[in-house]
């Protein structure tokens, strides 16, 4: 078993069609995954077992990404975990709220799902040097 | 009949419609609910491969190949999926969704509904063929920039951004103008899709520059600060100084502010004089902040004590956004021997730059 297929990671998003691809596309690269559909399910995953990487759309409903990110930096037990934003707000300002609030990355929708692979992986190096 | 008893009467007519109604309500959602949930039965078996296609998981084609035999009467019920999945993704997954619809007759279908004399059946058509980001529907889709509706000008405007084939610039910049009394595409429509087109949108913006029609000419200027066109320059300058429109005036002021170069700094400082508008002042004032440049640094610590207040206050915002230099020149201005009116814009600038951390940043904090 190789140590990619121990990694787990956790992927919020409101809506079925994305959840269920990003899902599959990690559990295709051999990631265990965990799947929640709203910002308060994904802080409670979060925080009862943290994963090596969350993906977290911003719009969802109760927390949105936004908070769920800052409430994870503002955590001590978690507060170093990796974000990937993916979300369908494009704007500049957007994408500086995000890095600003602590993302490790930031996914503009419509996205690859090769390059989404691409930016996981690149996060998850980083934070194992 | 007494009045008591009409009250009566009237009461339990009332409670039965209300019955009724909660009663229809119930069905319906009952009925909404049984119709989806066998509708998901259906489609569950097409689910896996619907989602294998999406992710680019399908490398041997057999997910693509199961969904383009999928049986007529199930690609009714299925084709909503697949539209739904289109807008989420580009790339592989993108194209492989659309080879799905082609293969079913869906683009073949679009492509003869862009003439349908129903203006909704249009738009659709327009919009799906947007999805699928088939660059061989852009000629049939141009003229629907002159339809009689606007939505539909809207709608194949947004689609031929998504579909991002360059050679439909010029049609996308002749959906600008008003013609016939119908009023042309809305600005910010058009500048999204030409920005979605990229780079090779060059020749198309140089010309509508140069075109007749300022809402034209504005996109064009919009357009070629936020995609970075450095050869618009020589335009734009031309465009700021002597433009009949104070829009396109303006935008080529805050194009300039994004694609000029040193020289530029001199031009958008010219256009700060007190012989210009108040609203070219303000805007070359802000466009020097975004360009940045120290060479402005004498005209914007001027403009501080300017008589036009929000133009003083844009001049310390740009003076924060040059950097070490500018925080320097408004930390001058709030200096105790200086205070007047150059000084309540210089704080102002200040204390939100210190809000935002950007003291701390450029080193120039307490």
């Amino acid at each position: 078993m190789t140590e990619q297929t121990k990694t787990r990671i956790l992927v919020a998003d409101d809506d079925r069609d994305i959840l269920d691809l990003v899902v599959f596309k990690l559990t295709q690269a051999g990631f265990d995954t965990v799947a929640v559909t709203d910002g308060v399910a994904a802080l409670a995953a979060v925080e009862a077992d943290p994963p090596r990487l969350a993906i977290l759309d911003i719009m969802m409903p109760g927390l949105s990404g936004i908070d769920v990110l800052r409430k994870i930096r503002e955590n001590p037990a978690i507060s170093d975990l990796d974000v990937i934003l993916l979300t369908a707000r494009a704007r500049d300002s957007d994408v500086d709220t995000g890095f600003a609030t602590g993302a490790s990355d930031y996914v503009i929708k419509p996205f690859s799902p090769r390059e989404l692979m691409h930016r996981v992986n690149t996060v998850l190096a980083r934070g194992d040097r | 009949m007494s009045v008591e008893q009409a009250f009566l009467i009237a009461g339990i007519l009332l409670g039965l419609a209300c019955v009724s109604a909660v009663a229809v309500i119930v069905f319906a959602r009952l009925t909404r609910t049984q119709v989806g949930a066998r509708s998901a039965l259906t489609l569950a078996p097409y689910r896996p491969a619907l989602v294998a296609v999406a992710s680019g998981e399908d490398e041997d084609g057999l997910a693509k190949a199961s969904l383009s035999a999928v049986p007529a009467h199930i690609w009714v019920r299925l084709r909503p999926s697949v539209v739904a999945f289109l807008p989420k993704v580009r790339g592989v997954p993108a194209a492989d969704l659309g080879a799905v619809m082609r293969a079913h007759g869906d683009v073949e279908e679009a492509l003869r509904m862009l003439v349908s004399s129903s203006a909704v059946a249009r738009a659709r058509a327009a919009y799906l063929l947007g999805l699928v980001r088939d660059p061989d529907s852009v000629e049939q889709m141009l003229p629907l920039m002159g339809d009689p509706s606007a939505d539909v000008r809207m709608v194949t405007a947004r689609a031929l951004g998504t579909i991002g084939n360059p050679t439909a610039a010029a049609g996308v910049l002749g959906g600008l103008r008003t013609q016939h009394g119908r009023i042309g595409l809305p600005a910010w429509v058009a500048a999204e899709a030409l920005l979605a087109m990229g780079a090779e949108i060059g020749p198309a913006l140089l010309a509508g520059l140069d075109s007749a029609d300022p809402a034209v000419r504005n996109v064009c200027a919009v357009v070629a600060g936020h995609g970075t066109f450095y050869l618009a320059a020589p335009r734009l300058r031309v465009l700021l100084a002597a433009d009949a429109d104070s829009d396109v005036r303006a935008s080529a002021a805050v194009a300039l502010g994004q694609v000029g170069g040193a020289d530029d700094a001199a031009t958008l400082a010219r256009h700060t004089d007190a012989c210009e508008g108040a609203g070219l002042r303000r805007t070359c004032a802000t466009a020097l902040g975004e360009m940045g440049r120290t060479e402005s640094l004498d005209t914007l610590s001027g403009l501080l004590v300017d008589e036009d207040r929000r133009l003083a206050e844009l001049a310390a915002d740009s003076l924060v956004r040059i950097g070490p230099e500018g925080i320097a020149r408004l930390q001058e201005a709030v200096a105790p021997r200086n205070q007047g009116p150059a000084a309540l814009a210089a704080g102002g600038a200040l204390e939100l730059a210190a809000l935002r951390g950007q003291l701390a940043i450029s080193g120039t904090g307490p």
